[in-house]
């Protein structure tokens, strides 16, 4: 069998969009992005952690270069990232227009409305406003602890939501 | 770590842990069915959140980076070495109808593969990395920079093994089948060491 490299190419340019986006949206720095998506990805490979109780693939992937990508943020290097780190941004609102997968951003903002207020606040300011969990805390003068159930909650319903099968709202 | 993970598990999904508890979160779930199905559902709800961002901007027109060139070259790895597999021949012999389930199983081989990575100390100019099978049976070693000509050189406890030249690629690979476990690897250019590393096995 002979190797069709262009197929394989293919293969990688399929999800390397998808996790390039997700790493810049936490960096806003491209070369910091794609730095996060080849660790995120070389720590998956080198441990084998992959297996298939976690679920599809695309979606564990995705979970890791945005954990990469905010250890980075975290990290030592969070100096070198100061001029570019995300910013919290003010009215938070999903731009369908301009998602990576538009029909999936509609499905997505449709869920959010579905969800209780304070669920859909806490989303809403922790992964498309790019605050932190305690500036989340801290805006809306709520517990830190209760900011993370919410979340965590608001998490579950989503998907509860955006499981297939699941009764239009 | 025992404990199942309670609203952790959603945090952890949306990258809200810090390293270490992560690192305790990731033991767990290698043992807890159950947990890494929790884990599972929240990652997938978390990665439907993700579809609505926008891409990452277009870079500005410039010389071709490491990064970009850097990837097809470790597909073109991993393809070398999981090639006779079934699932990457399932794969290659798929049309592009099929292109969500050939990439998926694309990546879960690659994902399954037993390899470890290092990136070379080099002298300016110059990034490189060496990637290797645990077992051996083959590294590849990927220069951004390197001077044409320049070869890869295995040392082990017993001798120094030259493997051979980069070639004239951006960048410059090469491909070394049963090379051995190396202590250190390193790439040479007129008798001088240009970069250095030790693979981890």
């Amino acid at each position: 069998m002979s190797f069709d490299e262009a197929a394989f190419n293919d293969a990688y340019t399929a999800h390397a969009g998808r996790l390039r986006a997700v790493a810049f949206d936490v960096l806003h720095n491209r070369e910091a992005a794609e730095d996060a998506v080849h660790s995120a990805l070389m720590r998956v490979w080198s441990s084998s952690s992959y297996r298939a109780e976690r679920g599809a693939l695309l979606p564990f992937l995705i979970a890791c270069v945005r954990r990469e990508a905010l250890d980075t943020l975290r990290g030592a290097n969070r100096r070198q990232l100061r001029e570019v780190k995300a910013v919290a941004d003010d009215p938070v609102s999903i731009d369908e227009t301009a998602a990576i997968d538009p029909i999936e951003a509609r499905r997505v903002r449709l869920a959010l409305e579905s969800l209780p207020e304070s669920q859909r606040d806490v989303i809403n300011r922790a992964y498309f406003g790019h605050r932190t969990l305690l500036e989340v805390s801290r805006e809306t003068d709520v517990p830190l602890g209760t900011v993370k159930s919410r979340l965590a909650a608001g998490l579950r319903r989503l998907h509860t939501v955006l499981s297939p099968g699941a009764a239009p709202s | 770590m025992t404990q199942h993970l309670d609203d952790d598990a959603e945090l952890y999904a949306l990258g809200y842990t810090e390293r270490e508890r992560s690192d305790e979160i990731e033991a767990h779930l290698a043992t807890c069915v159950a947990c890494c199905r929790r884990v599972a559902a929240a990652e997938e709800a978390a990665a439907s959140l993700s579809a609505a961002l926008p891409p990452m901007p277009a870079a500005k027109p410039r010389a071709a980076s490491w990064q970009r060139n850097w990837w097809p070259s470790l597909a073109t790895a991993a393809a070398v070495v999981l090639g006779t597999t079934t699932a990457l021949e399932g794969f290659i012999a798929h049309g592009a109808s099929e292109r969500v389930a050939r990439t998926d199983t694309a990546l879960t081989a690659l994902a399954a593969a037993h390899f470890g990575h290092t990136t070379l100390t080099a002298q300016p100019g110059l990034v490189a990395k060496a990637i290797y099978s645990r077992d051996g049976s083959w590294c590849y070693v990927v220069a951004s920079g390197a001077p044409r000509g320049a070869h890869v050189v295995f040392r082990t406890a017993t001798g120094t093994e030259d493997l051979g030249a980069l070639d004239d690629g951006t960048p410059a690979t090469l491909f070394a089948q049963q090379p051995g476990r190396a202590e250190e690897v390193d790439i040479v250019t007129a008798g001088t060491v240009i970069a250095h590393g030790k693979p981890v096995y």
